[in-house]
């Protein structure tokens, strides 16, 4: 497989995955900015996070999506999570694996969905009226969105640049992105952002958030919390428990 | 093959809070109680220990302790000339599934209603004249008073160690609590919890608008508690995962830490777990119940279980649709407004502003379910309507409940929905920002109701509750004027930037949650032509059938249901003491 690494199509994504997850450095608190963060990650605590923490298990390979699917959605997670002074790009961050993994289990799979027909379009207050289960939408979506995407530009998504792979989610987003068999924007707004943010922010035990870099970004400590005292001392101040947060997997 | 179980004195469905409470009544004078509870046990489960009690992806997002839709969901259409669909996946209301139910993942908001709310009909009536209610809105007296009903706020609030701050002891106000609460006998019995900093803001603010902030009495214990029962609460550590969790410190007063392992221990008491009622035994002629038939989920087994007493002790939905599917009582019919199952059913008229102060530090995370400032200046009738063309109104709160991060985590109004400009936004403005939210009454109307689904089926072939809803003129005015004080209270704090304030509109939305305080269908009333059941929540059509829960409810008030059900519950304990003695009409 390593072989085929220097391959400049559209699978490139998708092999350069393994070798990125498996290399990924974390960002040291240094570089990151904000408001939230900047006043705590000042100081010596810092340093000692530059190094690549040990026993965070690193996912490698897809369990469900196909070589599109992972290319599609590689691109993705890397145009709504560039490489910045806050984390790294997307596909470092765990995001792509995240989605694979929870499409591939209960969720993907409908578990805890009705399922029942008849099948009939509704008002979209009623929530999504299709028999598909979400990994089933999930690959007619990416299918309608890559055709659409051949269509209005000559390539599929993961072809485009960055700015315009940016441009083209924004428009699936607002509805602009049509296509006769699939209707794009609930399936970008109420299934692909959703699982965005979800891996973005759930614990790393699933995968994305890797080495909890977002809850580092925002200030979110995690777990365990013995909050009582804290409530009084850090009441209107900076609490030092947000630049080392703790995950699940920490206490596993 | 359906088998027949030896019969029993009271039976019980579902094995929730009010269950929990009728059955503490029942077997303290050694009655005999069998409930039946659809789902399992969660006390030793993943949800109730960490690390991994603290999975907002599995318990929260995904609803790991929730009913389960693909069992049972329900159908919404607006308006009843519409065709209506079934909510395949549910986000806006939450009923629990389990030893518990819905009571195990609440956020512990305990009220007593005020004491005007049990007689909203006549005192309106009174207050602004016989013109004041549109004909429209089916509001009614509950046939109870608050003072029949203060001793059992009294029990339950000893009973669950609820923390808050009295505000009126015996008529005389105090300070600091709710100037507008109903009197009680006395201090709440724990102390309130620690306030937040956004509470503390919302407080100053609050006081120089001449309003009058207090904290939400709540179900967290403040301290480690031991209650009359001898039951303990450990003392709450603001973790910041309360609704849609497990305590796993048992700092939340919830039926399996305070009931279900007291009731274990009594003799006379049996819970059967996996046990899904399908229906209840409805002898017409006789009009009265003779047992229920249930399916044990882990077999598939059937059984007829022949009962003394049927309480109908489930969630809002369930107790409709069992008196609907099995014909007791008459189904309401909105065309002709004759009938009565289904009829009154209301939701709660929420919502909500963001806030973001860059120098101040809310550490959202240092949080419980109930950490909240509230102000009830706006809420129902504290107010005067004179002059406005609505009733009803809403309790405005400074609601700090958690910090986790997928749900939680606020940004100003135009931040872009990814990329590093997003990435930027959420770093800024996590620890800097807080909400207010209006939790607004609901009341009924004519074309709101819960009738039963023609087409769509459950997992046991049964038909699906069909709701018929949607925010009519009433509530939409009264969300509009409330949610405009809270914005005022919003602008008043000293903002950097104030999210939009948008008051609830039509039309219902599904897929945002919103409150889990569904109530009405099965209302209760002094009068049999206009209510399901009468004031001691036995059903007019079958003398031994009782029904509970906020179900009962004949309208919704902008508090949580869960202190006016408790407190019928425990009456209604009391009283089957007394009628399984001597089955009769309770007057």
């Amino acid at each position: 497989m390593s072989q085929n690494t220097s391959d400049t199509g559209p699978r490139r994504h998708f092999l350069r995955t393994v070798m990125a997850v498996v290399g990924t450095v974390p960002l040291a608190p240094q570089q990151l900015a904000g408001a939230g963060i900047a006043a705590l990650a000042a100081g010596s605590a810092a340093a000692a996070d530059a190094q690549p923490p040990a026993g965070v298990p690193v996912l490698v390979g897809y369990a469900c999506f196909s070589a599109d699917e992972a290319a599609f959605v590689e691109s993705m997670v890397n145009v709504m999570c560039p490489a910045d002074q806050y984390t790294p790009n997307g596909v470092d961050c765990g995001l792509a694996i995240f989605i694979d993994r929870q499409l591939a289990g209960a969720l993907g799979q409908g578990a805890g969905r009705y399922m029942s027909g008849p099948w009939e379009p509704s008002k979209p207050q009623m929530g999504l009226q299709l028999p598909l289960t979400p990994a089933q939408f999930f690959s007619a979506g990416v299918a309608a969105a890559n055709r659409q995407c051949r269509t209005q530009l000559g390539k599929t998504f993961d072809q485009l640049a960055p700015a315009d792979a940016d441009a083209f989610l924004k428009d699936l987003s607002h509805g602009k992105v049509k296509d006769d068999e699939l209707t794009l924007a609930p399936w970008f707004n109420e299934l692909m952002y959703p699982l965005f943010e979800q891996a973005c922010f759930s614990d790393p035990l699933y995968g994305g958030n890797y080495d909890k870099v977002f809850w580092k970004m925002v200030g979110y400590p995690g777990l365990p919390a013995t909050h009582t005292l804290d409530m009084v001392n850090f009441r209107g101040k900076p609490y030092p428990g947000a630049r080392d947060p703790k995950s699940i997997v920490d206490f596993s | 093959m359906i088998k027949k179980l030896p019969k029993r004195t009271v039976v019980i469905i579902g094995g929730g809070l009010t269950a929990g409470l009728i059955s503490r009544q029942l077997t303290s004078q050694g009655v005999d109680v069998l409930v039946l509870e659809r789902g399992g046990e969660h006390a030793e489960g993943a949800e109730a220990k960490l690390p991994t009690q603290r999975d907002e992806l599995r318990w929260d997002t995904r609803q790991g302790l929730v009913q389960r839709w693909n069992v049972q969901t329900y159908t919404l259409r607006h308006n009843r000339q519409d065709a209506a669909a079934p909510i395949r996946w549910m986000e806006a209301f939450l009923p629990g599934d389990g030893v518990g139910g819905a009571a195990n993942h609440w956020n512990g908001h305990t009220w007593r209603w005020s004491e005007y709310e049990p007689t909203l009909r006549t005192h309106y009536v009174d207050r602004y004249g016989k013109n004041a209610i549109p004909s429209n809105v089916t509001l009614q007296d509950w046939g109870i008073t608050y003072r029949e009903m203060e001793p059992y706020h009294e029990l339950f609030e000893k009973l669950f160690g609820i923390s808050g701050q009295a505000g009126n002891v015996n008529g005389k106000k105090h300070a600091g609590g709710n100037p507008f609460e109903a009197p009680r006998r006395g201090d709440y019995a724990q102390k309130p919890l620690i306030t937040t900093q956004a509470g503390l803001q919302f407080t100053a603010a609050a006081q120089k608008l001449g309003y009058h902030p207090f904290p939400m009495p709540v179900a967290n214990s403040s301290g480690t508690y031991t209650n009359p029962d001898g039951q303990k609460l450990g003392q709450c550590q603001y973790c910041g995962h309360c609704e849609r969790f497990i305590c796993e410190a048992q700092a939340k007063g919830t039926p399996d830490v305070l009931l279900y392992p007291m009731l274990r221990q009594r003799k006379s008491f049996e819970l059967r777990q996996h046990a899904h009622v399908l229906g209840i035994d409805y002898d017409r002629a006789g009009k009265r119940v003779t047992g229920v038939r249930y399916i044990d989920v882990q077999s598939g087994q059937e059984y007829e279980q022949p009962a003394d007493v049927v309480v109908l002790a489930a969630f809002t939905m369930t107790n409709n649709k069992l008196l609907l599917q099995d014909g007791i009582g008459q189904p309401y019919d909105p065309a002709t407004g004759l009938g009565v199952v289904g009829k009154n059913f209301c939701y709660q008229t929420n919502s909500a502003v963001n806030l973001f102060m860059k120098n101040s530090w809310m550490n959202p995370f240092l949080a419980t379910g109930g950490t909240a400032m509230c102000i009830d200046d706006f809420n129902n009738d504290n107010f005067d309507h004179t002059g406005l063309d609505f009733l009803g109104g809403g309790l405005i709160s400074a609601g700090m409940f958690s910090g986790r991060p997928i749900k939680s985590r606020r940004l100003p109004p135009g931040t872009p929905r990814w990329g590093t400009a997003w990435k930027q936004a959420s770093a800024d403005w996590y620890a800097h920002s807080m909400g207010l939210s209006v939790q607004g009454s609901c009341y009924p109307n004519t074309e709101n109701f819960l009738d039963l689904d023609p087409v769509y089926k459950d997992a046991y072939g049964q038909p699906l509750v069909r709701m018929t809803f949607d925010w009519r003129a009433n509530e939409e005015k009264m969300s509009a004027f409330v949610t405009r004080k809270m914005e005022d209270i919003a602008r008043t704090m000293g903002a950097d930037i104030v999210g939009p304030a948008a008051p609830r509109k039509s039309p219902f939305d599904t897929r945002v949650y919103q409150t889990t305080h569904i109530t009405g269908g099965t209302i209760m009333g002094a009068d049999p032509h206009s209510s399901v059941v009468s004031p001691r929540l036995q059903h007019w059509d079958a003398q031994n059938l009782f029904v509970v829960g906020a179900s009962v409810f004949v309208h919704n008030a902008g508090y949580n249901p869960t202190g006016p059900l408790a407190a019928m519950a425990l009456r209604l304990g009391e009283d089957l003491v007394d009628y399984v003695q001597r089955p009769r009409e309770l007057a």
